[in-house]
């Protein structure tokens, strides 16, 4: 049974207050039940000496009459039940016996005769009896004794009277006490507690009700230690609630109170019958700005924009920040599409308007994808889902662009989904290989290595370009497992030409700026000493994107890997950000131009000064430059007479698979046996060879 | 002329008021004195002076009334006291037994008897225990008879003793011993203090022994003829016209409720009239006992 904190403490002060009472009572009546049985004794003893005393002369002078008066006399006392002068044979000469008295009654009844000496007998043992016998002498002569019985019934009956009396005043008291502390406790404790729990139970609810704090008892500092907490709950509350809807860093909405919006607007919209637009935004490299400027200028762009966005939109409409550099706007009552667009076009623009940050003007660029309820989907997830496809339309065709999302987005979706399933089973199936194309000195066009190049065959929809899966298998971080096995792979070909008397050169494998971070230098490390692959025998191209991700991290992951013999090659050098203190900051061995450069070779002047002034920058930094997508004489004859080290490219060979390579460096075994007094003429050693 | 002869006629009553007034101061303390001296009531202490005094007070407050003249009670502390008295002559009324009658009778006359339980003679007994097998006066010789009072309790013992005597017992062939009334006596009896008791018949029938022993228990062993019951004298020299009166008014006391009253508080059903030779038997059986100096004054 639950009983409340009131019933308790009632409870509890109830048993206190009855045997704290009880004891005094029954110590009280107890102290007086002997009290009175003393003065009993003392009466009964006063009294067979009074008889004691006088009876003599009237036993001498035969005056029995005189002796029942005395008898008589002592039925007058109360309490005696009998008084007996018997003569000194021991029979009875004057006797008094109260024949109503319920124990003499009850002897008499169950001996049937009112005999004196067994009816004696038998009240003897009587606990109920109190039992005094006084010698009446006369000149030291005995000459009878007094026998008195005292009746305990009107002590015990006196004691049951106040037994019931002191209960009654004791329940009377224990009532009274009870009820006038259980008034004053409910008053004085249970009031103030109630409030306290009524206030709790606001709180719960998020109702911050504040308690009187008049009193000043322990109550009261409780109530305005209960305040203080409300208080500080309150704020926690708010505190809680703002980070739990807004986003920390613009102030804007978060991605909780964006969804929730969406939800209600959906419910809005689908009772009105209305439209209603979702902008999904995405800044366009917005991890440059972080790498190269700092995450705190990066906030601060973000920051701007977010507050650019919300200057732009109207007051109906909602902008939320979902995370990173990803926004997302909510815009009820879309009537159109033109509508959409115009305000897409506001965004856009923006979110381009340079931005002083940190001293430099920066400006950011944007992908919007747009999904519009009930068109492009009637739940949240829906819509936030094709909103965000749209956005990687969006951002697949070019910057600051925004697209409406169309059933199409989802095929390509799907596809790209299945594909990364595909590709999930590719590596077990067996569906991956390795091709290689070979490498070649650029002034005797001896060949010296091979770039490995990732290749897929799919069962159904054939040989999958590496342009198609690898980007997937970054984004999805399959590249790390797929990688993995590229190296592997590489390292047990390399191995088993070495071992089979071929020397395979060196071969040059493309590593993802993911499978940079995931310690590289330490699964190499350990595939090397695996094969038994001397560290020259591998180069790694590593894309200048590698270098944008945290300075430290790829220094010291370079460091190790040169620490480790490797050549490090930085590829398709000119496409990015090509930043000079690249070359500086990290040590690499080899340049790779890209192919783009090279096919405009002789021809075009911009590309003969860029290739130009790369190999001019080469020299200068002692790197090797090796050139790529070298198709015609041309090209080749261009690039031998700039100081080109190595090239590669269809003119010379195109990518083969394992087989093929490996007769094609039979072949070049055969011909380098023939021509190596030539070799050694020419000067072609790479140093490379084992 | 006129104011003169007024107060001559005024002056012609003084002698007859002095004369008046000198008959009153000689007749009125003479009448006085008689009416105030009063008469002298003694009652025998068979009782204690507390409870003679609440038992015969309203016989002499009666007596006294009626006679218009006081009537006083003089209890006696004791039987010495009282026969002393008695002796001295100093009682007008006295009631006592019946041997102190006879030994007084020179002195007191007898003038009635009272009545109880209606009877106006009682026989003297000698009681024995229905359990002590005694059926004959004989058996009794070398027993212990218990008496009531002493030797002058007429009922109790000069009565019962007669009866002994007439059996052949002698003084000396039984123990005797005394309670200190007839009453006792039978209570003794029945708590076997004695194997036979002397009383009047009547006291085993009173209340007081009733109430203190089982009187089924006892049993009459042989009685005398009856006896009247105890005397009311005065003394011989009374006036006969005060003798006459207090006997008239004794005896009629039977007659009216305030009478009633009175006898009632005395332990009595009535008086009847008694003269000196109904006691004639009293003498007998007294001088049989105690022998002729039994009677002397």
């Amino acid at each position: 049974m639950r009983l409340s904190l009131g019933a308790k403490f009632t409870i509890t002060v109830t048993i206190i207050l009855v045997a704290t009472i009880a004891a005094n009572t029954f110590y009280f009546l107890g102290t007086s039940a002997r009290f009175h049985e003393q003065q009993l004794l003392e009466r009964g003893r006063a009294l067979g000496r009074l008889i004691s005393l006088v009876s003599p002369d009237a036993i001498l002078g035969f005056d029995f009459l005189l002796l029942n008066r005395y008898t008589r006399e002592v039925s007058a006392v109360p309490d005696v039940v009998y008084g007996v002068i018997v003569d000194a044979k021991g029979e009875p000469i004057s006797t008094y016996i109260d024949d109503k008295d319920p124990l003499i009654k009850k002897q008499i009844d169950a001996a049937g005769s009112k005999d004196l000496s067994p009816l004696l007998q038998k009240l003897d043992g009587q606990s109920g009896l109190v039992r005094l016998q006084f010698p009446i002498t006369s000149n030291n002569v005995v000459l009878g004794r007094f026998l008195v019985g005292i009746s305990r019934q009107s002590l015990e009956n006196e004691f049951r009277r106040q037994l019931i009396v002191q209960s009654m005043v004791l329940a009377a008291i224990v009532l009274f006490l009870s009820v006038a502390i259980h008034v004053v406790f409910r008053a004085n404790v249970l009031k103030p507690i109630n409030k306290l729990i009524a206030a709790s139970e606001d709180v719960s609810r998020g109702q911050f009700t504040l308690v009187e704090t008049k009193a000043r008892d322990e109550l009261g500092v409780l109530a305005r230690a209960f305040n203080v907490m409300t208080e500080a709950v309150k704020r926690e509350q708010a505190k809680l609630h703002r980070q739990a809807n807004f986003d920390g860093l613009t102030g804007l909405p978060n991605r909780m109170m964006a969804f929730d919006r969406i939800k209600q607007e959906i419910s809005r919209a689908k009772r009105s019958a209305q439209r209603f637009a979702v902008f999904f935004i995405d800044l366009d490299n917005f991890k440059n700005v972080n790498d190269s400027m700092g995450h705190a200028v990066g906030d601060e762009l973000l920051i701007a924009i977010g507050a650019r966005v919300q200057a732009c939109i109207r007051d109906s409409d909602i902008v939320a920040r979902l995370g990173g550099d990803e926004f997302v706007v909510l815009a009820p009552d879309i009537a159109s599409d033109a509508k959409a667009e115009e305000l897409a076009e506001r965004l856009i623009k923006a979110v381009s308007e340079p931005q002083l940050l940190a001293g430099r003007k920066v400006v950011a660029h944007c992908s919007i994808g747009i999904a519009i309820y009930p068109d492009n989907g009637e739940s949240m997830e829906e819509l936030m889902a094709n909103a965000d496809n749209a956005m990687y339309q969006a951002k697949s065709t070019r910057d600051g662009s925004a697209i409406f999302f169309t059933a199409e987005m989802n095929i390509r979706l799907r596809e790209r989904m299945q594909m990364e399933q595909d590709l999930n089973l590719a590596v077990e199936l067996g569906q991956l290989s390795l091709n290689f194309q070979p490498l070649f000195e650029t002034d005797g066009q001896r060949h010296c290595g091979a770039e490995v190049l990732l290749r897929w065959h799919h069962p159904e929809r054939g040989a999958i370009s590496p342009a198609s899966f690898i980007p997937l298998a970054e984004a999805t971080g399959q590249i790390v497992s797929i990688g993995d096995w590229v190296l592997e792979q590489a390292c047990r070909n390399w191995a088993k030409w070495h071992n089979a008397g071929i020397d395979p050169g060196f071969l040059a494998i493309n590593v993802s700026r993911v499978q940079f971070r995931r310690r590289l230098s330490v699964r190499l490390t350990e595939l090397m000493a695996n094969f038994r692959i001397p560290s020259h025998a591998l180069e790694l191209e590593i894309t200048e994107s590698v270098l944008l991700d945290d300075h430290s991290q790829v220094a010291e992951e370079l460091r190790n890997l040169r620490a480790a013999g490797l050549t490090l090659s930085l590829d398709d050098f000119g496409t990015g950000y090509s930043s000079l203190s690249y070359l500086k900051r990290f040590h690499f061995d080899v340049l790779k131009i890209d192919r783009s450069f090279v096919s405009g070779l002789p021809d075009d002047l911009d590309d003969v000064l860029l290739v130009k002034a790369i190999l001019a920058m080469a020299k200068g930094f002692d790197l090797k430059v090796v050139a790529e997508g070298v198709e015609n004489h041309d090209q080749l004859r261009f690039l031998a007479s700039q100081g080109c080290d190595v090239v590669q490219g269809f003119l010379l060979a195109k990518p083969m698979n394992e087989a093929a390579y490996s007769n094609f460096l039979r072949s070049r075994k055969v011909e380098v046996n023939a021509s190596q007094t030539g070799a050694a003429q020419h000067g072609y050693a790479t140093g490379r060879s084992t | 002329m006129t104011i003169l002869a007024c107060s001559h006629r005024r002056h012609e009553w003084r002698p007859i008021i002095v004369l008046l007034l000198l008959a009153a101061t000689t007749l009125w303390p003479t009448n006085v004195t008689a009416a105030d001296e009063p008469l002298i009531m003694g009652v025998f202490p068979r009782r204690s002076i507390a409870e003679t005094s609440k038992l015969f007070t309203p016989m002499s407050d009666y007596l006294g009334e009626k006679l218009g003249r006081t009537v006083k009670l003089v209890p006696s502390k004791n039987f010495q006291t009282f026969w002393k008295d008695v002796t001295e002559q100093r009682y007008d009324i006295v009631h006592y037994n019946q041997y102190q009658y006879i030994r007084s009778a020179t002195h007191y006359k007898v003038i009635a008897h009272t009545q109880e339980f209606g009877r106006d003679s009682v026989a003297g007994i000698l009681f024995v225990r229905k359990d002590s097998g005694i059926t004959e006066i004989s058996q009794l010789r070398g027993r212990t008879i218990i008496f009531g009072g002493g030797k002058d309790a007429m009922l109790s013992y000069i009565a019962p003793r007669y009866l002994l005597m007439k059996a052949g017992l002698k003084e000396n062939d039984f123990k005797t011993v005394f309670a200190v009334n007839p009453q006792n006596a039978l209570v003794a009896l029945h708590y076997r203090k004695a194997d036979a008791a002397g009383g009047g018949e009547v006291v085993l029938n009173q209340p007081v022994v009733k109430d203190a022993i089982a009187t089924q228990d006892i049993r009459v062993l042989a009685s005398t003829e009856p006896l009247l019951f105890l005397p009311w004298a005065v003394k011989r020299s009374m006036p006969a016209a005060l003798t006459q009166s207090i006997q008239s008014l004794l005896l009629d006391m039977k007659n009216s409720d305030a009478g009633k009253q009175v006898l009632k508080s005395a332990i009595m059903t009535g008086l009847g009239s008694a003269e000196d030779k109904d006691y004639d038997p009293h003498r007998q059986m007294t001088i049989a006992v105690l022998g002729p100096d039994g009677i002397a004054k």
